[in-house]
């Protein structure tokens, strides 16, 4: 009898009934974990021994297993991943461990803990492959919940997620929509604050509607810009500076006034975007108007910066100074200024620039808009 | 010397249009009239042969504004835009030659 046929020596039943023979294959036979050995050096690698609990756990007799490859302990529902796995690693002649779906005689499926060894003699010849198997269907039922739990967890975050998300798009929507509709209604009271000026022969009285058209105007602006940009929360100071200073000095014929801007890119908080437009409208407006009486030119010069946690707007102009200005409407744009700087926590001072007048306003910003 | 220009208005808000009417007047042009929404702003650009319209997007019926800009500019009437949210006008402007933010000032 050639090595290559005989099937391993586990000693017969006689031996182990007697407590003869290896105590080794006595234990093989005897231990509740369910044991099996191949034979790969014969075709298709069948199995050459099997012990009870192998039979117990399967439900197949020893006869019905001996002769066969294990692959019959796969079955509908077994992943063709782990059964590549496990014929790549016999292949290989490599050991591999795996969890595996199987199935008994009776066809009811088991979650099958499955470790396979192989077994070489000194010279490293490849002999057996020993594996052992054991039911662990519980165990992976508890994990399979667990998955499923943990699935069903991230799926109601997702959902969570994405109704917050939906919440906060229709929260923007709503506010770019009202600040759309107050700036139509700022419009509107505009328009009709002209209109009415328009037939006021009075040129007094019309200089007074036209200057109020233009502050209800600088707010229609103000809301215009919250609604344009994607962040309703913030004012960008720096474009509104920018784009009213442009608007004011457009008021004087063409060339008369030459606007210089510096302006840094700083936003504020949009609560204090209505007092800081009108305040800058107020000062910037004043300017325009007013330092450069009749055909007179010169210059006009807008800065907005962010030294520390301030915001600093500087207007100078090259004008007439403060006191040579004789606008009628001067005094009440003088307290304006004084009580929106006054709510904005602001400094307002004014300096003779020799020639002309310079506006420093400085405002400290919050914790939140140091951030932006 | 600076050409009249024949002007339609197709704007909604008849105190916005009153008001650019006046503008419009003071510059030396003629306003033929005010639409408010895009059929009448079509058939005035077709009956009159404006040389220029000022459309607001958002019109009595609704964001056509664009439409009437198209239909305008095939009747061969120049289009600008009025709008506060320019995000609104497609990549092709629909054939229109311009657009100024509202609110509309005055510049000498």
């Amino acid at each position: 009898m050639s090595q290559r046929s005989r099937a391993p020596d586990l000693g017969s039943a006689r031996e182990i009934e007697e407590g003869l023979g290896d105590p080794f294959t006595a234990a093989f036979r005897a231990t509740r974990m369910a044991m099996a050995i191949s034979d790969p050096r014969q075709p298709d690698n069948p199995i050459t021994f099997v012990n009870d609990a192998f039979t117990k756990l399967t439900g197949y007799s020893r006869e019905e297993v001996l002769g066969r490859n294990c692959r019959f302990l796969q079955g509908s529902e077994t992943d063709p991943a782990s059964v590549d796995r496990v014929r790549d690693a016999v292949r290989a002649g490599e050991g591999i461990e795996l969890e595996i779906l199987n199935y008994r005689k009776d066809g009811s499926p088991f979650w099958n803990s499955l470790v396979i060894s192989p077994v070489r003699n000194e010279a490293g010849k490849l002999l057996y492959f020993f594996s052992s198997q054991a039911d662990v269907s519980a165990k992976k039922e508890i994990e399979l919940e667990l998955t499923r739990a943990r699935d069903r967890l991230e799926d109601e975050v997702a959902r969570r997620t994405r109704d917050l998300q939906i919440a906060l798009d229709q929260q923007t929507a709503l506010l770019h929509e009202v600040d759309h509709r107050v700036k139509n209604s700022l419009q509107v009271v505009s328009s009709l604050v002209l209109l009415k000026a328009r037939r006021i022969p009075d040129e007094g009285v019309r200089e007074v509607l036209l200057n109020l058209a233009e502050r209800i105007s600088a707010l229609a602006t103000v809301h215009r810009m919250l609604y344009s940009t994607g962040d309703v929360s913030r004012f960008n100071l720096a474009e509104f500076v920018a784009e009213l200073s442009g608007d004011l000095v457009t008021t004087r014929p063409h060339g008369q006034l030459e606007l210089r801007l510096n302006v840094d890119p700083v936003a504020v908080s949009a609560a204090k975007a209505a007092p800081l437009a009108l305040l800058v409208n107020e000062i910037v407006g004043n300017a325009v108007k007013h330092a450069h009486p009749r055909d007179r030119h010169g210059c006009l010069s807008v800065e907005v910066t962010r030294p520390g946690n301030d915001v600093r707007i500087v207007v100078e102009d090259d004008g007439v100074g403060m006191d040579m200005r004789g606008a009628p409407e001067h005094g009440f744009g003088k307290t304006l200024i004084e009580l929106l700087g006054r709510q904005l926590r602001a400094h307002v001072d004014w300096e003779d620039a020799e020639p002309g007048t310079r506006v420093v306003v400085t405002m400290p910003l919050n914790a939140e808009e140091a951030q932006l | 010397v600076k050409k009249s220009l024949r002007i339609l208005i197709v704007e909604d808000e008849i105190l916005i249009a009153l008001e650019l009417e006046s503008l419009l007047q003071d510059a030396g042009h003629e306003v033929l009239g005010i639409a408010a929404s895009a059929d009448e702003a079509v058939s005035m650009g077709r009956d009159l042969g404006p040389d220029l319209a000022f459309v607001d997007i958002h019109l009595a019926d609704g964001p056509t504004g664009i439409e009437v800009a198209r239909q305008l500019a095939r009747h061969g009437v120049m289009v600008l835009f009025m709008t506060a949210n320019a995000k609104r006008i497609p990549d092709d402007f629909a054939q229109a030659h311009g657009v100024i933010a509202k609110p509309i000032r005055n510049a000498v």
